[in-house]
């Protein structure tokens, strides 16, 4: 499908239409002074300047991982499912380090999703299947990365495409489109008058815009046979020396968006109660404590190790990728400026 | 730079007179505007210690993790452990000497008197990424990524904390760097708490709520806290589940109220909560609300004397009595 452009004054019109039929997500400025993926609950001309941001706070990894999440409630000889179908989702102005991120979770929860349809049938997680299968995700392309932003080390771009069904690149006046998707290519054909065709100048904009953006990011790490490293470094002596200034919280996890470990409770009162899922992190003292009492990550050593092992060649060998997408949440966020980048040229 | 030069001529003699084993200081960060912590091991490193308007993070938060008993361990000699200090550093290191967690006769206090340090959340630059920054007497510079240049007075940029320190040297000291200064002079002690209270309950619960409704169970609040230290802590404990691990606001709400009272007679309002929460959370009206009432129910500073009893831990005849009497 070729690219069109929409201009964005029709953008608030554009946004009137889709929540009639849509739950739209946009990037939203907080009470907290940050940007948050919030759901929109009516069209207002400040929420709508979502293109000016950088990136949020947290990943919108919530959205189709909740930070709670009930599985499911249960009483006394009966249990309930409940409903769990979820209404068609618009997410809009994901940045494209974010979107792949969601195609890395689609590995762990969904398998890989080719045309929406997972291919086998075991290990899927529905409640995220669910919302993904209902979702089209409207990524934007950066046109200012951050300093700490290093996607192209790891095989992303500022304009990357994996992820996301549509793309958008801000022209100034207006946003170029380009559908990836055939989900994507569904949204637009339903909207399609409120496009036009992208003309040459539009396109030499658009390149223009990519090249700005790549000459931007500065920062960088190198992950060349990185997995072949670290295969041969669980017993190096560095591990001792980096975790060091760890405090211990789960900050870097929580804001990561292809951090993915959760723990399970069950919360009963007098006959009935509910199973509820809920963000953990491998940083956490509790996370691979034993019943026994023993926990074979008792320092912040192993547990440093863990986080750059499963980061960078655990997950590229059961999941075929680094799971980092260098978005940079960990390295602005973490309290005592650990940062991941010294942490590679430390094994390398 | 003085100081600095000071701190790692006297480390360098530290170790070598092998008065310690690790030495705890600051280093320059990997962003602008931040600095980061650093453990040297031997003299051959101290270069990497630095002393600038960035180095906020409480430091005695990383000394409990040194003096834990460990079973496996055959030698059971505790490291000497050497420890750079602010004012407020130096408390939390009286405090945690008080609750026997650090001893003092392994640690090796090097005391700085602190002019205060740098809220850099106060550089209004409406997302705009800062790139350099450099230190000049009481100016700060910094350099955006449109390569524009701003200039900042440093008094303009105290953090909060600072700006109502009660303590700028620390009480306890093996060697003070700077001269001793109990300085007061552009204090504004808890006026924040102080106009928070005059608002009604419903208000004050309706700002509780609205703030506690953004945390997101992170802990780094308790993380970065030299007085949580407990193994495990009240929040994690599965036998019995006091609270869930959800985020429910009522699971927020306990969560962050137990933890504020958990400070109470022992928080000296270093800020170090406050800055480590990704999400911004004013969490220091809560503690200095604590510090605030233990001072006028109690008559007690935490973190001051090595000898003063904590409020919590005894009963004198003189304890006002009004909240049980006159709740």
């Amino acid at each position: 499908m070729e690219e069109l452009v929409i201009r964005k004054v029709k953008i608030p019109d554009l946004i009137q239409e889709l929540i009639k039929t849509y739950k739209v997500f946009l990037p939203t400025k907080t009470n907290g002074d940050y940007f948050h993926f919030n759901e929109l609950q009516t069209v207002n001309e400040e929420l709508l300047s979502f293109w000016d941001y950088r990136n949020t706070k947290i990943s919108p990894k919530e959205i189709f991982f909740p930070q709670t999440e009930i599985l499911f409630s249960f009483a006394e000889k009966m249990e309930s499912l409940g409903s769990n179908r979820q209404l068609l989702t618009i997410i809009l102005g994901i940045r494209p380090c974010d979107a792949r991120a969601i195609s890395f979770l689609d590995k762990v929860f969904a398998e890989p999703l080719r045309n929406g349809e997972p291919q086998t049938p075991s290990y899927i997680d529905p409640y995220y299947l669910e919302r993904r299968q209902k979702s089209t995700i409207v990524s934007l392309a950066c046109s200012n990365p951050q300093i700490t932003c290093f996607c192209t080390s790891l095989n992303g771009k500022p304009d990357g495409e994996e992820g996301s069904d549509i793309i958008l690149y801000d022209l100034g006046e207006e946003f170029l489109v380009k559908v990836i998707s055939k989900t994507g290519e569904k949204l637009i054909d339903s909207f399609a008058k409120w496009f036009k065709k992208a003309t040459k100048s539009h396109i030499a904009k658009k390149n223009k815009f990519i090249d700005f953006s790549l000459k931007r990011i500065h920062s960088t790490i190198d992950c060349h046979n990185i997995k072949e490293k670290l295969d041969e470094s669980f017993n190096a002596t560095f591990w001792g020396k980096i975790h060091l200034k760890c405090l211990g919280c789960g900050i870097c996890t929580y804001l990561c968006p292809t951090c993915y470990c959760f723990d399970i409770t069950d919360e009963v009162r007098n006959k009935q109660g509910k199973r509820m899922r809920c963000w953990d992190s491998c940083m956490f003292s509790l996370f691979t404590l034993h019943a026994s009492g023993h926990n074979p990550r008792l320092t912040y050593k192993e547990r440093m190790r863990q986080r750059i092992m499963h980061k960078f060649n655990y997950c590229p060998v059961n999941f075929n990728g680094i799971f980092c997408v260098g978005c940079g949440r960990c390295i602005r966020n973490c309290p005592v400026n650990l940062d991941l980048r010294e942490i590679i040229k430390d094994i390398r | 730079m003085e100081v600095e030069r000071q701190i790692r001529e006297t480390v360098k003699k530290l170790f070598d007179e092998s008065k310690i084993d690790v030495f705890i200081g600051y280093s320059e960060g990997t962003l602008p505007l931040k600095s980061t912590t650093c453990f040297i091991t031997e003299s051959a490193n101290i270069e990497k210690l630095v002393w600038n308007s960035y180095c906020l993070n409480n430091l005695a938060v990383y000394l409990p993790r040194f003096f834990v008993y460990d079973p496996r361990k055959k030698d059971a000699t505790l490291p000497r452990v050497g420890i750079v200090a602010k004012g407020c550093d130096g408390r939390s290191l009286v405090g945690l000497i008080k609750e026997h967690q650090i001893p003092r006769e392994n640690l090796y206090i090097i005391g700085i008197s602190c002019d205060g340090m740098l809220d850099v959340t106060k550089i209004k630059n409406a997302g705009i990424e800062i790139i350099e920054s450099k230190e000049k007497q009481d100016k700060i510079i910094v350099i955006d990524e449109n390569r524009k240049a701003m200039q900042f007075e440093k008094k303009d940029l105290l953090a909060d904390v600072c700006l109502s320190c009660q303590y700028s040297t620390p009480t306890v000291y093996d060697t003070l760097i700077g001269e001793e200064t109990q300085n007061t002079k552009h204090k504004i002690q808890n006026i924040p708490v102080a106009e928070f209270e005059k608002k009604s309950v419903q208000e004050r619960w309706e700002y509780f709520k609205e703030q506690i409704s953004k945390c997101i169970r992170c802990y780094a609040c308790r993380q970065a806290c030299p007085n949580c230290y407990c193994k495990v802590c009240f929040a994690e404990q599965t036998k019995p589940r006091w609270i869930g691990i959800t985020n429910n606001i009522s699971d927020l709400m306990f969560y962050q109220i137990g933890r504020v009272f958990h400070q109470a007679g022992r928080c000296i309002d270093c800020g170090a909560c406050v800055r480590a929460c990704p999400m911004n959370i004013d969490l220091r009206i809560f503690t200095s609300k604590t510090v605030k009432d233990i001072k006028e129910f109690f008559e007690y500073e935490a973190g001051v004397s090595l000898e003063e009893a904590p409020p919590l831990a005894i009963f004198k005849q003189e304890d006002p009595e009004e909240f049980i009497t006159e709740p």
